[in-house]
């Protein structure tokens, strides 16, 4: 799996010494936290797409909430993952990548 | 964790995170009250503004209901919040301060002046929702979490902290936000002008919109004359950062109960 070449690799902070096996890779995390999220979040891609291995996950936000691609050869997954403050799943979307973002919600008559 | 959403994802050398520290710690000119607003604004209302804060510009039924359900539990915890200050202080003025608020927040002033709690249930029910349903459904496990990070303060705590922690985040629906730079409202002001919300949702928000300005400055206010009386500013500062990461996941906690409001 490509990871980013530097930094935590659910949030690319540099802090922190904190690695892990995943998909039998070793990886630099800047917490037990973030291993820990990163873990579950693979785990929820493969059991949504079937997919035995993933090529890449690009992520974009932070902790309220991520937006992200996995890639897999020329197939792509969109999604929105949200952690609750153990690292557990608490909201995955997958939704179309330009829809998943939080934000304003549509306005509608109450 | 910490250091990665407040001071920097970069790894430094401990001289220069020493100087990151004192300078976000710094308390300026306008004092600790400045302090805590810009640290309000820049969690809540910079440049990512929080999607709560996003959705309630204009919201829909699941927005607000997600607001209700969640918050009766939020205004519970307030109240002994605020009882826990007052039992923990001989100073009048605080005293009072708490007195006023409690009453304004949950006990309300006849049938012409409902509290701000009466008014949050009425706007629930103008939703379609139940209050009976209301009040028996459990808060979501965010809003458990944050509501125990609040009790623990105010029991532990120095009231002053406790002040703080709890007033400060009044500042959520302060009109004045926008002049210390948060780039917008709590919502969207035209929604008390128009049809977009129920009646008893425009009452709720617009006494919220109208009481708080006054309310967190002035908490803030006598906060400020105690911590620098007690000599516990930093004890304050580091406490009113709990505080507000405690309300971060409160107020996706209401967001997430209004998705399940949508999606059933």
């Amino acid at each position: 799996m490509r990871v980013p070449e530097k930094g935590c690799v659910l949030c690319e902070a540099t802090w922190g010494d904190y690695w892990e096996e995943v998909e039998g890779q070793r990886m630099f995390f800047c917490c037990d936290i973030c291993a820990v999220e990163f873990k579950n979040m693979i785990r929820e891609i493969k059991s949504r797409t079937g997919w035995k291995s993933i090529d890449e996950v690009k992520i974009e936000g932070d902790y309220r909430g991520r937006d992200c691609i996995a890639l897999k050869g020329d197939k792509r997954y969109g999604f929105f993952v949200r952690f609750d403050s153990k690292g557990q799943v608490q909201d995955f979307n997958n939704r179309p990548i330009t829809e998943a973002r939080v934000g304003p919600q549509k306005s509608k008559a109450v | 964790m910490w250091l990665n959403r407040n001071i920097t994802k970069t790894k430094t050398d401990a001289k220069s995170l020493s100087m990151l520290f004192a300078e976000f710690f710094k308390v300026r000119k306008g004092g600790l009250q400045d302090w805590v607003k810009r640290r309000f604004v820049e969690k809540f209302y910079g440049s990512r503004p929080h999607p709560f804060v996003l959705a309630l510009q204009h919201p829909n039924r699941g927005t607000l209901l997600g607001y209700v359900v969640e918050h009766q539990h939020f205004l519970r915890q307030w109240v002994r919040s605020c009882s826990f200050i007052m039992a923990r202080t001989d100073a009048t003025d605080v005293i009072l301060y708490e007195l006023d608020n409690i009453n304004t927040e949950f006990g309300g002033s006849g049938p012409k002046q409902p509290s701000h709690y009466e008014l949050l249930l009425r706007m629930g029910e103008s939703l379609g929702l139940d209050r009976t349903k209301i009040l028996a459904t459990p808060a979501l496990t965010d809003t458990v979490e944050a509501i125990q990070v609040w009790d623990n303060i105010c029991q532990q705590d120095h009231w002053v902290e406790a002040m703080v922690a709890m007033h400060g985040l009044e500042l959520i629906a302060n009109r004045n936000l926008r002049k210390e730079g948060a780039r917008m409202h709590y919502f969207d002001p035209t929604i008390l002008e128009t049809r977009e919300v129920t009646d008893a949702t425009r009452a709720f928000l617009r006494e919220g919109y109208e009481a708080d300005v006054g309310h967190s400055e002035e908490a803030l206010d006598l906060a400020a004359k105690y911590a620098d009386r007690f000599s516990i500013v930093e004890h304050v500062q580091a406490t009113f950062m709990r505080s507000i990461d405690a309300f971060d996941r409160y107020l996706m906690a209401r967001l997430e109960r209004g998705r399940q409001f949508e999606s059933a």
